[in-house]
């Protein structure tokens, strides 16, 4: 990257807790990029070097949201629950607040017309999701990280085994489990239109 | 719930998954015994996990926001435009937002209203919006959604007013209605001949891609409009996912439809030819179901690494995308009211050709024109020659087919044959002046063929086997001059290269310099020579010359007998393929003789299983059946498909030989169906392990294509015939269609009296490329 990340993350990270939009924009794909990656290098395990860098700034990024002294990282297993959680805030932060700005507040969905290349998808109100993933994290805590890992910091089953450290079977069981309870939730209580 | 019953709950509910829904309902009452409350939970997230289908939460929450990022409501309040009341969003994405609207004056009628998004103007993006509305306006044209009227809301956010359409995307429509390959093509060349309009008024759509070409059914017909015409240039950022966001601001394209120059970075001139691209790449997606490029593969990769792909690789031709086997495959197949084999012959050939030249990375190769793109859809559809293969036969051949599978082996042979030559030399003249001068000519030799032709043309070091061998052939006359003996057998081996090319005049050329030359330097018993001249009668054969094959061969075949001896096995390598010779001449008695002695020969001196002795066992059948001992010929060739299949397995040249042949066999016996599974059994592992134009596949779909047509399969059988003959059919089999016993029901059909012609004038390019 040109720029120096962590300034470029500090800026917009101000920005976003003042207010302004368009840094959550510029934000999010910043950080998400970052998290793919260092996922991706996890799985491939290759170049050390560089996944210490990113994960300098996925860190500097989580310490300035939410204005906390430097977390101890206990395994990357820990880092990416964290990293994750941070994507989860943004996300659900981001859709609330577009959500907002739309008529009579509408739902929080994201959505998708020209991205051909992402496959067909309907709507999915991230608030609701945020709302339901609370209410599992009580039943059943591995898997509400299982999808928080999969669908707020988009990385695959694969690489979620390998970062918690469970048999492939099991993210897969958990994963299936979690749609099904998750879909159920939000069906029950639908907390738009 | 505790963790240990939702534990319990998570493993059940797996496991019924597991099963189909019939059985789930037995393995419930044991998982679950008495428990109900479990039962009931159980069952609701079943139920809850068919609702959810495969798409709840499949794509992450980043990437669905990214798709769509920044865009925030851009309609006025009290959603009113000018005369437009907007009624109802119908879409969003990286270029702004898509309203149904209500137009109220001067007439009532429904529009649909685009917001171009305002962020990305700067005052020359508006000036340019300015002029680009009057062009949109002054289009017409059946296949291009209207564009009535553009301005701008009072705080400046543009907007286009257009011919409401609703209807599905022209992939979409395609499969619903399960429209052939032939009327999906009719319904393209509608789109190419409306790109070809907008053209004309000096529009580039620069965005074309299924999303935008809508289709509607006017009088009970399919009719394309295109929509978005002109509104990418210079106003979209386009955001294909997390990596393209740092080049937001300069437009891209939708991946997949974005050409190679759209992503060269930095190069804004993209021009007409740039649709042209992304015509190709629609067409492909509507013959195999999917895209040139992997984009599933794109978005898990860095966005530079897909620009180069795009700039430097070549995608597959589209009927290597179907496959013949797999749900997916099926499912296309059905979506285009056909079997996945039929769909991979249908595809293979012209209608490959036509999509890889509107796919081609250099804007000059691509058709110039989209009307010349549908020009060539037009003539695949009157069953007549198309220009994209015309044009590029030799180019293409030399990139796709013959590439991979010859590459290696003739590099590897050509520099093995030197390799050997100096060894065996320098044993003989150890370290001699002549040694020394023999290893610097070959150093030479080899140095100068790698260098091959203009350095412009080449990319990379993709120098193809084909080139080395053409300038190879070229510069053996000078290049070794100095040495006939090692010239000679240069130009022996690079003959059998065109051989096994199927390159009949060429191969004919080098093996005539060869013995001339041989028979100078070291005389015409010579070994080599005598070989040359084995090879020489066979390539005789292959081109139909029949009687100037069987003059050379029997007269090797004395030279043999007497110099190598009756039972060495080029001796009898000359009588097979003399007796092949006889056989075709109808002199069946005199083959069948020679192929016996042979065959008992083999069977003695090499064993029964052995390659040739199957080779000899496979003509003894074909010259049977020739002379319609019909069930003689059936026993000893299923005999011998039989060792075949066990020796050899199924995908080797002897295997599918005897398949052919037994296929043959079958259907002079009249068991029209066997031979037909046996001839589509041969053509499939043909295509898949030579190639599809080698001539050996292209023999096995003329057979075919007798079986069909005898069995009533008409276009089918044209279709394929067709394809044979634009697809390495020997000279030998072009100039016998006419005759064919099996096509007599054809005489008299316009279009075969085309096809035969067309076979004549390939049969004579054949032979004197």
């Amino acid at each position: 990257m040109e720029r120096d990340p962590p300034n470029e993350v500090t800026l917009l990270l101000q920005g976003w807790r003042n207010g302004d939009r368009k840094a959550l924009d510029t934000l999010l794909p910043l950080v998400y990029k970052e998290l793919r990656r260092l996922a991706h290098f996890q799985l491939q395990r290759e170049r050390p070097d560089h996944t210490l860098q990113s994960a300098a700034l996925v860190h500097e990024a989580y310490l300035r949201l939410i204005g906390l002294n430097p977390p101890q990282w206990e395994s990357r297993t820990h880092f990416f629950a964290i990293a994750a959680q941070l994507m989860r805030q943004i996300l659900v932060d981001y859709a609330r607040r577009h959500g907002a700005a739309k008529r009579g507040g509408g739902a929080h969905k994201l959505c998708l017309e020209d991205a051909t290349a992402l496959g067909r998808q309907n709507d999915v109100d991230v608030v609701s999701v945020d709302d339901a993933l609370t209410a599992l994290a009580k039943i059943d805590p591995r898997q509400s990280r299982i999808v928080e890992l999969r669908f707020f910091a988009g990385l695959s089953l694969q690489e979620i085994s390998e970062v918690l450290e469970i048999a492939p079977a099991t993210v897969q069981r958990d994963w299936t489990a979690a749609r099904a309870w998750l879909h159920r939730e939000i069906s029950r209580n639908p907390r738009h239109e | 719930m505790n963790s240990e019953r939702w534990d319990r709950t998570k493993q059940i509910l797996e496991e019924a998954l597991r099963l189909a829904s019939g059985q789930r309902s037995a393995y419930l009452d044991s998982a679950c015994d008495a428990d109900r409350e479990l039962r009931a939970e159980v069952e609701s997230l079943i139920a809850s996990h068919e609702a959810a289908g495969s798409q709840f939460l499949a794509v992450a929450a980043p990437d669905l926001l990214l798709a769509c990022s920044g865009d925030s409501d851009m309609a006025p309040l009290n959603h009113v435009i000018g005369h437009y009341r907007l009624v109802e969003e119908l879409g969003r994405g990286g270029m702004g937002q898509v309203w149904l609207a209500e137009q109220m004056e001067p007439v009532r009628r429904d529009v649909a209203l685009k917001l171009v998004k305002g962020g990305m103007f700067d005052s020359s993006a508006l000036e340019r919006f300015q002029s680009e509305r009057q062009s949109l306006a002054i289009m017409d044209h059946p296949s291009i959604a209207k564009v009535f009227d553009a301005g701008a809301t009072p705080d400046g956010q543009p907007y286009f007013v257009m011919e409401y359409v609703p209807g599905a995307s022209i992939t979409e429509y395609c499969d619903q209605k399960k429209l052939k390959i032939p009327e999906r093509l009719e319904l393209f060349i509608k789109v190419c001949d409306g790109v070809q309009h907008a053209h004309q008024k000096a529009i580039i759509h620069r965005d074309l891609k299924p999303a935008n070409i809508l289709v509607v059914e006017v009088d009970g017909k399919p009719v394309p409009r295109i929509i978005d015409f002109g509104l990418a240039k210079g106003v979209t950022p386009y955001v294909l996912g997390e990596a393209q966001c740092t080049l937001a601001g300069s437009f891209l394209g939708t991946p997949g439809y974005m050409s190679p120059e759209q992503a060269d970075s930095g190069a804004q001139d993209v021009d007409t030819r740039t649709d042209v691209y992304a015509l190709g790449a629609i067409l492909y997606v509507l013959l195999s179901g999917s895209l040139p490029f992997e984009t599933e593969k794109w978005r898990k990769q860095p966005l530079h690494e897909n620009l180069r792909q795009l700039r430097e690789e070549d995608p597959p031709p589209p009927s290597t995308k179907t496959g013949t086997q797999g749900e997916s495959t099926k499912t296309t197949a059905e979506a285009r009211g056909t079997e996945p084999k039929q769909l991979v012959s249908l595809l293979r050939g012209d209608l490959d050709w036509i999509t890889m030249k509107a796919l081609e990375r250099d804007r000059v190769q691509r058709y110039a024109t989209p009307s010349e793109l549908a020009a060539d859809c037009r003539r695949y559809l009157r069953h007549e020659p198309v220009q994209a293969r015309q044009a590029s036969v030799f180019y293409r051949m030399q990139k796709y087919v013959r590439r991979h599978r010859i590459g290696v082996a003739v590099v590897g042979m050509l520099a093995a044959v030197l390799v050997a030559f100096s060894v065996a030399q320098s044993v003989q003249l150890r370290r001699t002046t002549r040694e020394r001068n023999r290893a610097d000519r070959i150093a030479q030799f080899m140095t100068g063929i790698f260098k091959v032709s203009d350095p412009n043309e080449r990319v990379g070091n993709s120098v193809t086997a084909r080139e080395i061998l053409d300038k190879a052939a070229q510069e053996i006359e000078t290049g070794l001059a100095e040495d006939p003996e090692l010239q000679a057998r240069m130009m022996h081996e690079m003959g059998k290269a065109y051989l096994n090319l199927g390159l009949y005049a060429r191969a004919q050329s080098l093996f005539e310099k060869s013995i001339k030359v041989g028979i100078a330097a070291v005389g015409e018993e010579n070994r080599e020579t005598v070989l040359t001249e084995q090879d020489l009668g066979w390539t005789l054969f292959q081109q139909g010359r029949l009687v100037e094959a069987e003059n050379l061969e029997r007269r090797v075949l004395d030279t043999q007998r007497r110099v190598f001896g009756p039972g060495d096995q080029y001796t009898l390598g000359t009588m097979g393929n003399l007796a092949s010779t006889l056989c075709e001449e109808n002199k069946c008695a005199e083959a069948e003789q020679l192929n016996r002695e042979v065959l008992q020969q083999q069977k003695s001196l090499l064993g029964p299983e052995a390659h040739y002795t199957l080779v000899t066992m496979d003509n003894l059948s074909v010259v049977l059946d020739h002379e319609g001992k019909l069930a003689e010929a059936e026993k000893l060739e299923r005999e011998t498909l039989d060792i075949q299949l066990r020796v050899s397995g199924l995908e080797k040249l002897g295997t599918i030989s005897s398949m052919i042949n037994l296929g043959d066999i079958e259907r002079d016996l009249g068991h029209d169906e066997e031979a037909e599974k046996l001839y589509r059994q041969a053509l499939e592992v043909e295509g898949r392990v030579l190639g599809p134009d080698q001539p050996e596949t292209a023999e096995t779909a003329y057979s075919l294509a007798c079986v069909l047509v005898r069995r009533g399969q008409i276009e089918a059988g044209l279709s394929l015939l067709r394809q044979a003959v634009d697809h390495g059919l020997q000279a030998r089999a072009d100039l016998g269609i006419e005759k064919e016993p099996y096509f007599e029901s054809l005489h008299g059909d316009p279009r075969f009296a085309a096809l035969v012609a067309h076979a004549k004038e390939r049969a004579s390019a054949r032979n004197a490329n």
